[in-house]
């Protein structure tokens, strides 16, 4: 436990020491700022169906919410592995007296962690648009759930993709490729027609997930989905990090 | 009571892909003794070191360090040993002392000591003036310092160090030896190096490896010796061994004779010259003359002289 401590620490200080945290948050705060003016003026169109809500356009109701998380996890996750192994910190790191899985684990919630204090500088925007309407907290909150689950999903991705190279470009380069392979499962649906497959494809959707939440409704099968999806690819990245110590 | 070897190598074999680059080696290492492990580059140093420290798999053969098999029981092993990499790579957003303390408490270094043991490696390693400063803005002599003040912060019995001097400066380096022979009062180190007066100025004894095969294991004063173009051959003649002995002393240019193994009546001599002699034409006379019947006569440690001239002497040239 003091060792995950201490290790996630080291990760969460690897990212925010960085100027190019500095770069990589501005640069998503504004697209954020971006999506509330655009939805400010959504909100002053009277044209607009009043059981339309507003939770629904911020959480995956346009591409900017996709292309951000799209980009911030790779972001996030590209130096992890790769950086360690470039430089050579990865021995020290594994020579001390730590167990793979903490040092993996310790990768993905200093990332994660990252990503979240990130998107919780939203709210300051929700704070702000409730001095001019009143907000339904409830599809709100479970908004920043979806998002964080479905963040959890892609830093683990991230990180396992990391793991496979030296170089932080290739890492994000083929995190970014897996990503966007399982959001475009979602899409798969247009062609779907046989109801017993469409269960399947919106079971792994995450299209889907994030316009549920956004709805307020939390159902336990996106859970179930996000919290073994993010224990399989950590346990292969273990796997992969011990590789070298099991090759004969 | 026999102690149990601080580091214990058996029959370490290690492949990578195609080419093997340790072809089952054995050594020892005492508690408490400073062991050099010397050879030229690609001699397989540092793949050795990488397996002690359960960084790579061996092959084959087995490691044990205090008694505990170096993969079975890795974690255990490592709280125990205090690396140095060849190449000193460290966290360079990082300030000093929040790096140390850091990697004391990675080292299992309870809370309440951390500080204490922070400082006081610190200390060891001349590290005061910079404690406060960015890892990444320290010339490369300090990174040193702090990667060795890392090695020691965990209190390990066993110091593991690949090429501590390599790229310092003159000063630097003597600084560097001088902490290590230090160090070697409270711990066992291995120390690998290609560099030949760096083990006569640190280590007790020295291990040779070339190609992925010991070559020798010896003090630094014999190796000296054997450096200092003394020719050893080795003879194998039947007779009585005392009188053959004697007459081998004889022998001018000879320094020194040794009875070696004994086997359905012949004996195995190691003869050692002079500097600059080459016995072994009269060590055949000798045996003509004396009717002796010569089994064997040729030159020894072949394999030796081929890594010295392959080590680097001088400090220039490392
Ligand atoms: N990761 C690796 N993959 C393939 N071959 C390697 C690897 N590391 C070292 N070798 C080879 O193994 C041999 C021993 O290397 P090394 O242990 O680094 O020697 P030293 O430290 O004594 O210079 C060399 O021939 C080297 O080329
Ligand atoms: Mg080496």
């Amino acid at each position: 436990m003091r060792n995950l401590w201490a290790l996630t620490v080291r990760e969460w200080k690897a990212f925010w020491y960085s100027p190019v945290a500095y770069g990589v948050g501005g640069f998503f705060l504004l697209m954020q700022g971006w999506v509330f003016w655009l939805l400010m003026a959504v909100l002053n169109d009277p044209r607009v169906d009043p059981s339309w809500r507003m939770s629904q356009f911020f959480f995956g109701g346009t591409l900017f919410y996709w292309l951000s998380i799209l980009m911030l996890a790779p972001l996030l996750t590209m130096r992890a592995f790769s950086e360690e192994k470039r430089t050579g910190t990865i021995e020290v790191l594994l020579s001390a007296p730590v167990t793979d899985a903490q040092v993996v684990v310790a990768k993905f919630l200093g990332a994660w962690s990252s990503f979240g204090a990130l998107w919780g500088l939203t709210g300051f925007y929700f704070l702000l648009l409730r001095t001019y309407t009143r907000l339904d907290w409830g599809p709100i909150l479970t908004g920043y759930l979806a998002t964080i689950l479905l963040g959890g999903l892609f830093i683990s991705i991230g990180i396992l993709a990391s793991s496979l190279t030296r170089n932080q470009v290739v890492a994000a380069v083929m995190g970014f490729a897996l990503m966007m392979v399982l959001f475009s499962v979602g899409f798969l649906d247009v062609f779907i027609s046989d109801p017993q497959s469409s269960k399947l494809v919106s079971y792994y959707s995450v299209l889907e997930h994030v316009r549920q939440a956004a709805k307020g409704i939390v159902d336990t099968r996106p859970l179930v989905f996000y919290a073994s999806g993010i224990g399989t690819v950590l346990f292969l990245t273990v796997r992969i990090l011990a590789t070298p110590r099991w090759r004969a | 009571m026999l102690m149990t070897n601080a580091i214990d190598v058996q029959q370490l074999a290690k492949r990578y892909d195609t080419s093997m680059a340790l072809h089952g080696i054995s050594f020892e290492v005492k508690p408490g003794e400073i062991m050099g492990f010397l050879g030229p580059n690609g001699a397989g140093k540092t793949t050795t070191l990488r397996i002690l420290t359960g960084l790579l798999a061996p092959t084959g053969g087995r490691v044990q360090i205090n008694g505990l098999d170096v993969t079975e029981q890795s974690l255990a092993v490592r709280r125990r040993i205090g690396y140095l990499p060849e190449n000193v790579s460290l966290y360079p957003e990082l300030r000093v002392q929040e790096y140390l303390t850091y990697r004391a408490c990675l080292k299992g270094i309870a809370r309440a000591q951390r500080r204490q043991r922070v400082d006081d490696v610190v200390g060891q390693c001349g590290l005061g003036e910079v404690r406060r400063s960015l890892i990444g803005r320290l010339s490369k002599g300090y990174r040193q310092r702090v990667a060795l003040a890392d090695c020691l912060v965990g209190r390990p019995d066993i110091l593991i160090l690949d090429e501590p001097t390599i790229g310092l400066d003159p000063h630097q380096i003597r600084q560097t030896r001088e902490l290590i022979k230090s160090l070697g009062q409270h711990a066992t180190i291995l120390l690998s190096t290609h560099i030949l007066p760096e083990v006569e100025i640190v280590c007790q004894r020295v291990t040779i490896i070339n190609k992925g095969r010991i070559v020798a294991v010896d003090t630094p004063d014999n190796l000296r010796r054997r450096l200092a173009g003394h020719q050893a051959v080795q003879v194998e003649l039947q007779g009585d061994a005392g009188t053959i002995e004697q007459a081998l002393g004889q022998v001018p240019g000879v320094a020194r004779v040794n009875q070696q193994l004994r086997n359905d009546g012949f004996t195995v001599f190691e003869v050692e010259a002079h500097p600059g002699q080459d016995v072994r034409e009269a060590i055949f006379r000798l045996a003509v003359d004396r009717r002796w019947t010569l089994r064997q006569l040729s030159l020894v440690q072949t394999s030796l002289e081929d890594v010295f001239i392959r080590l680097t002497t001088q400090e220039q040239d490392s």
